[in-house]
């Protein structure tokens, strides 16, 4: 399978300050690859060394075989980049951000930044300077979007985003990912994640701790569970077989009599911190 | 050409401003003359006593009750401290008002590369600068033409093309500065391009600081040598080309090496 993203052992330093250290990575064409980690582990530096606004110490980025550095002009006309607080520059209108980021790639995107705006019910007339923070993020969805790229990066792309609008996003994002654009999703949102995401990598003091699917990443054998009887309450979590668990339970109703049972797995966000920890 | 015209949009209100507050100004200045033509000799006698001071200003060698000397001395100085403001501002604000306004990333992470950013932000540099002499040329010609005089050509003319690598010079280091700082450093470059003008003067007053003329591009572009002289410096003339060559490579390679804020 052809890869889309390729990471090798890049380590990036600021100074004394640990960005990432020997970190690898591959994302496969056409994948929605999740990147988690909680602030500071590292995500915005491998996205921001992939980009080329970091000069990285070593290691090597290519995307789609081309060699970040080297080729980054022909790089970066095959990715669409969200940055996680878009800016613009003050004084020009929605419409011109838009033909200005078209004009960069020598592109007519007319078309499809017209039916993005529309979905996104964007004001296109508005100076930037007007925008809030989620209309600021809409605009960027169609600067990252309109050329149709191979490669999505998008860096905590729904926070501002009000859930009508996440939901259109990802609508937006799945049709690309159909036509066989290859989505970079890092976010802290991991419902999100779970549910998009295919494949994920968790980053963590600026090394990669795991890279597994999303379905093997959130599964898990620890199970919640929750007994009332004799008016009390008593939630644990337990790790082992449910048959294991099914005799503790016998053994707890000879003592207790139990009324009701809930057994349950625990949120997801539980199921990461181990890894955030 | 994206971005040179992008930047040229983005400058045009600045440029209105100060070509319209120079030239308007010489426009005036000029406008006064034949008013203050009686008391002009006066002052050119009092000026010959000021010894050091009237040599750093060029009345040692012109006459201010002339045309000449009253463009060489008096709109000139005008016209030289505006242009310098105005490169060196150009200059300083032209590539780190991207990092300061956070629309480095936007910017940067278009397919145009560093090199090709910089040297349109560099040309459209080059650009305003152009404009703000040809606007304020119109404004000093509509001046000379309400007074009914007009000066020889050839001396006018090199004054302003030895202005126009002055100006080049002071935006070229201006922009190394800009390349190199994360924020605009427009205070640092009013200040400099003052203190650049401050040189000349102490070159000229004293002549233990005579070596200062290497140092500030003030000196070639004298309006009172070049009047008088009837031809340029060549040699410094070179050095300041030399300077802002080494300037806009300087700003080449750092901005291609460091890391981009957000």
């Amino acid at each position: 399978m052809k890869q889309a993203i390729e990471i090798e052992k890049l380590t990036k330093r600021y100074g004394k300050h640990r960005g990432v250290e020997q970190i690898s990575l591959t994302v496969a064409e056409g994948d929605i690859f999740g990147f988690l980690g909680p602030n500071g582990a590292g995500k915005s530096t491998t996205i921001r060394s992939m980009l080329g606004l970091l000069r990285y110490q070593d290691g090597e980025i290519r995307i789609f075989g081309k060699k970040a550095g080297k080729q980054q002009k022909e790089l970066l006309s095959s990715i669409g980049y969200m940055p996680s607080e878009a800016m613009f520059y003050p004084g020009m209108k929605v419409s011109e951000v838009i033909r200005f980021a078209a004009d960069a790639r020598r592109m007519d995107c007319g078309k499809e930044a017209t039916r993005i705006c529309e979905i996104l019910e964007i004001d296109k007339n508005k100076k930037t300077e007007e925008l809030s923070l989620g209309n600021r993020k809409k605009v960027s969805i169609v600067c990252a979007m309109q050329h149709k790229p191979g490669l999505l990066i998008l860096d905590e792309p729904t926070s501002g985003l009000d859930p009508l609008m996440q939901e259109a996003f990802f609508d937006l994002l799945l049709e690309y990912n159909r036509e066989g654009t290859t989505i970079f999703l890092s976010s802290h949102a991991l419902s999100e994640v779970r549910r998009y995401c295919k494949n994920a990598a968790i980053i963590k003091d600026g090394s990669i701790i795991k890279t597994d699917t999303v379905e093997h990443l959130s599964k898990s054998n620890i199970r919640r569970v929750t007994i009332s009887g004799n008016g009390r309450r008593e939630t644990f979590d337990f790790k082992g077989s449910i048959k294991e668990l099914l005799r503790q339970i016998n053994e707890m109703e000879a003592s207790v009599p139990i009324d009701d049972l809930l057994i349950e797995e625990p949120p997801l966000e539980e199921l990461f911190m181990h890894y955030y920890e | 050409m994206t971005i040179l015209k992008h930047e040229i949009r983005r400058n045009v209100k600045t440029l209105i401003i100060w070509t319209t507050c120079v030239g308007f100004i010489c426009f005036s200045c000029l406008m006064l003359f034949h008013s203050l033509e009686d008391t002009m000799e006066e002052m050119a006698g009092a000026y010959a006593q000021m010894g050091a001071f009237s040599a750093a200003l060029g009345l040692d060698r012109l006459n201010i009750g002339t045309p000449e000397g009253f463009y060489a001395t008096e709109i000139a100085l005008i016209f030289a401290i505006g242009g310098a403001m105005f490169a060196a501002m150009t200059g300083a604000g032209i590539v780190a008002k991207e990092e300061e306004g956070h629309t480095a990333e936007f910017l940067c992470t278009l397919p145009f590369g560093r090199k090709q950013i910089l040297l349109s932000k560099y040309a459209a540099m080059v650009l305003l600068i152009m404009f703000f002499q040809a606007v304020c040329l119109l404004w000093i010609a509509a001046g000379f033409a309400g007074i009914g005089v007009f000066l020889e050509k050839d001396s006018f003319f090199l004054y302003h093309a030895m202005q126009f690598l002055m100006q080049l010079e002071v935006g070229s280091i201006c922009f190394l500065i800009s390349a190199v700082c994360k924020k605009r450093q427009i205070g640092m470059a009013l200040g400099f391009s003052v203190l650049l003008y401050l040189a000349d003067l102490l070159c000229r007053a004293i002549p233990d600081l005579e070596r200062l003329k290497y140092l500030t591009p003030f000196y070639f572009s004298n309006a009172a040598d070049l009047f008088t002289n009837k031809s340029a410096d060549i040699e410094m003339a070179v050095i300041s080309l030399a300077v802002t060559a080494v300037c806009l490579t300087a700003a080449a390679f750092v901005y291609e090496k460091r890391d981009l804020a957000s």
